[in-house]
């Protein structure tokens, strides 16, 4: 055999696995979810009718979907520009050749080693209204006026929500930052140095502007999870209180896994889906496009 | 940057204050997860325990015992399958090129940023027709796929750090693709495969929705999800609660702690 071909059949054949397992449980997986979508299937029965649209038309007519929709907006626009903030702020103090800056790093980066379980049980424990840790710290320092009913308080279940997101990836979206400062030519800065610029300008002028990788990255990162998220929402408190909570991820799997509608679940993921995937493609085709 | 010296010293306070802010909740767990219920009532949530106790560790691992041996099983089996394919498919993406190769590399990519709510009922359904939903054998077959598209970008990323010389010598002298990822891609993984296997080994044990749709029973639970139950039965009693997310964040902390380095390479780009 013609050695060249010899050699691609043996490439076909040692990818083969992966690439029909991926292509399986993603792509046709997505597909089988999007038909469904498109029929009246409840709960485990087998049988089900195709419907077209009608699961998006009532998706569009119900308020639940709204609430939920509003919520994941509020969580969008609070979340990613305040854990990109916070990021950015960190890796500025970190790039000031910190003494343990090792030390100070690990430290920011613990909370993004939990489990949404675990973070859903160290803020339930913060947001406790009475003997919680929240409250009792604002009393002994003589804040009292500023203690609140946190996460049980439907006005603002959702902000606490956001604060304990961004405490959990604020590290993550450092080091983000972090490593775009530090892949920035250092004689960009020893020019500017020398023309007697203030770090505040170096900062302004010359490191922002270069950041723009890690801005997008980490935009990318959060958006997605923003859209996707559910894990830390449910086991904190299940959305609630009532529907106060409910972003898009936790209504999908309300209405499929507590309710059975699979049909009207499904068309739920396939907005989450397509959400993400306005974030994602324009990003992915510009970064793969000069390959 | 150097900056003069009163800034520096607001820099530190900065700098210890977001450290603070990034334990506390930590810290108020661990102080917690020590105390009696009685000693949770009369102290504060940060002050450290008067006359600590292992009884509400001792307690929760007792509930958690079996499922945390699950997701032992779950993160061993799962990171050989996604490291073993996801190195050859980082391989052949980095150094096989073929046409139509990129067109893959963004399809694989594009895995990582599909949300897990589309898979969900296809999967209980496929789960189901195989008969193994509520089994742990869903989420051990689950997560050797999962990991796969991940894996493939980490060695990607990092066989692109590999130069192509290495392996145009032995092209030369013959070597086929096997022989070469054999021979000269495997023996320089070795950083590669610590990267992935221990990302994976983090978003396996941490993983949540999976396990709360595909498995049933306790024997069968993976531990974040018998966590979850524990905080739904356990509601007032905070120091049982709290000494069972110890558990459940004790290893990934560890690895945090000593080979983050190693992991926030993985996560670098993703």
């Amino acid at each position: 055999m013609d050695p060249k071909k010899k050699e691609k059949i043996i490439t076909a054949l040692i990818t083969l696995p992966a690439f029909v397992s991926i292509f399986f449980f993603f792509y046709c997986f997505s597909g089988w979810n999007f038909f469904i979508s498109l029929t009246d299937w409840e709960g485990f029965v087998p049988s089900y009718n195709l419907v077209g649209f009608k699961n998006y038309v009532a998706l569009f007519h119900d308020p639940l979907f709204w609430i939920s929709f509003k919520n994941n907006l509020l969580l969008i626009l609070l979340f990613v520009p305040g854990v990109i903030l916070v990021g950015l702020i960190l890796a500025i103090l970190l790039d000031q050749k910190v003494r343990g800056e090792g030390v100070f790093r690990t430290i920011y980066l613990l909370p993004f080693a939990l489990s949404f379980v675990v973070t859903a049980a160290l803020w339930a424990w913060m947001y406790s209204p009475r003997v919680g840790t929240l409250n009792v710290l604002l009393e002994r320092l003589g804040l009292g006026f500023l203690k609140s009913e946190w996460i049980t308080d439907p006005n603002i279940v959702m902000y606490c929500i956001i604060v304990a997101l961004i405490w959990q990836f604020a590290g993550y979206s450092g080091i983000i930052f972090l490593a775009g400062i530090r892949s920035i030519p250092g004689s960009h800065i020893a020019a500017a140095k020398v023309d007697g610029a203030s770090p505040f300008a170096i900062y302004r002028r010359i490191v922002l502007p270069q950041l723009k990788p890690s801005f997008t990255t980490a935009f990318i990162i959060f958006m997605c999870f923003a859209l996707k998220a559910f894990d830390f929402i449910w086991v904190l408190n299940r959305g609630g209180p009532g529907y106060s909570a409910h972003i898009l991820g936790v209504s999908m799997y309300k209405e499929t896994f507590g309710l059975d509608k699979f049909a009207y679940g499904a068309a739920y993921s396939m907005i989450i889906l397509l959400l993400s995937l306005v974030v994602v493609v324009p990003f992915l085709s510009r970064v793969y496009r000069r390959e | 940057m150097k900056i003069p010296k009163l800034s520096r010293i607001i820099l530190y306070v900065l700098l210890g204050l977001f450290a603070v802010l990034s334990l506390l909740p930590l810290w108020s767990c661990v102080v917690t997860a020590l105390k009696t219920s009685k000693e949770v009532i009369l102290t504060t949530p940060v002050t450290p325990p008067l006359r600590p106790t292992l009884a509400p560790l001792m307690e929760s691992l007792d509930y958690l015992k079996r499922p945390l041996i699950n997701s032992l099983v779950l993160v061993g089996s799962g990171i050989m399958v996604s490291c073993f394919f996801g190195s050859i498919l980082g391989y052949v993406f980095s150094k096989r090129r073929f046409r139509g190769s990129t067109i893959l590399l963004v399809l694989v990519v594009l895995c990582l940023y599909i949300p897990p709510q589309v898979q969900l009922i296809p999967m209980v359904q496929t789960m189901s027709k195989v008969g193994l939903h509520g089994n742990l054998g869903a989420l051990v077959l689950l997560y050797m796929i999962f990991g796969t598209p991940m894996c493939a970008f980490i060695f990607k990323t990092l066989y692109d750090e590999i130069p192509d010389s290495f392996i145009n010598a032995a092209k030369v002298d013959g070597a086929g693709t096997w022989t070469i990822y054999r021979r000269i891609m495997l023996p320089l993984s070795v950083i590669p495969f610590v990267v992935a296997a221990l990302l994976q080994v983090t978003v396996i044990w941490n993983d949540y929705i999976w396990g709360l749709v595909l498995t049933v029973g306790k024997a069968n639970l993976p531990v974040t999800v018998a966590m979850a139950n524990l905080k739904g039965s356990f509601v007032a009693e905070w120091n049982l609660q709290m000494a069972g997310a110890l558990w459940v964040a004790l290893p990934t902390l560890i690895i945090f702690i000593f080979l983050g380095k190693y992991v926030m390479r993985g996560y670098a780009g993703v």
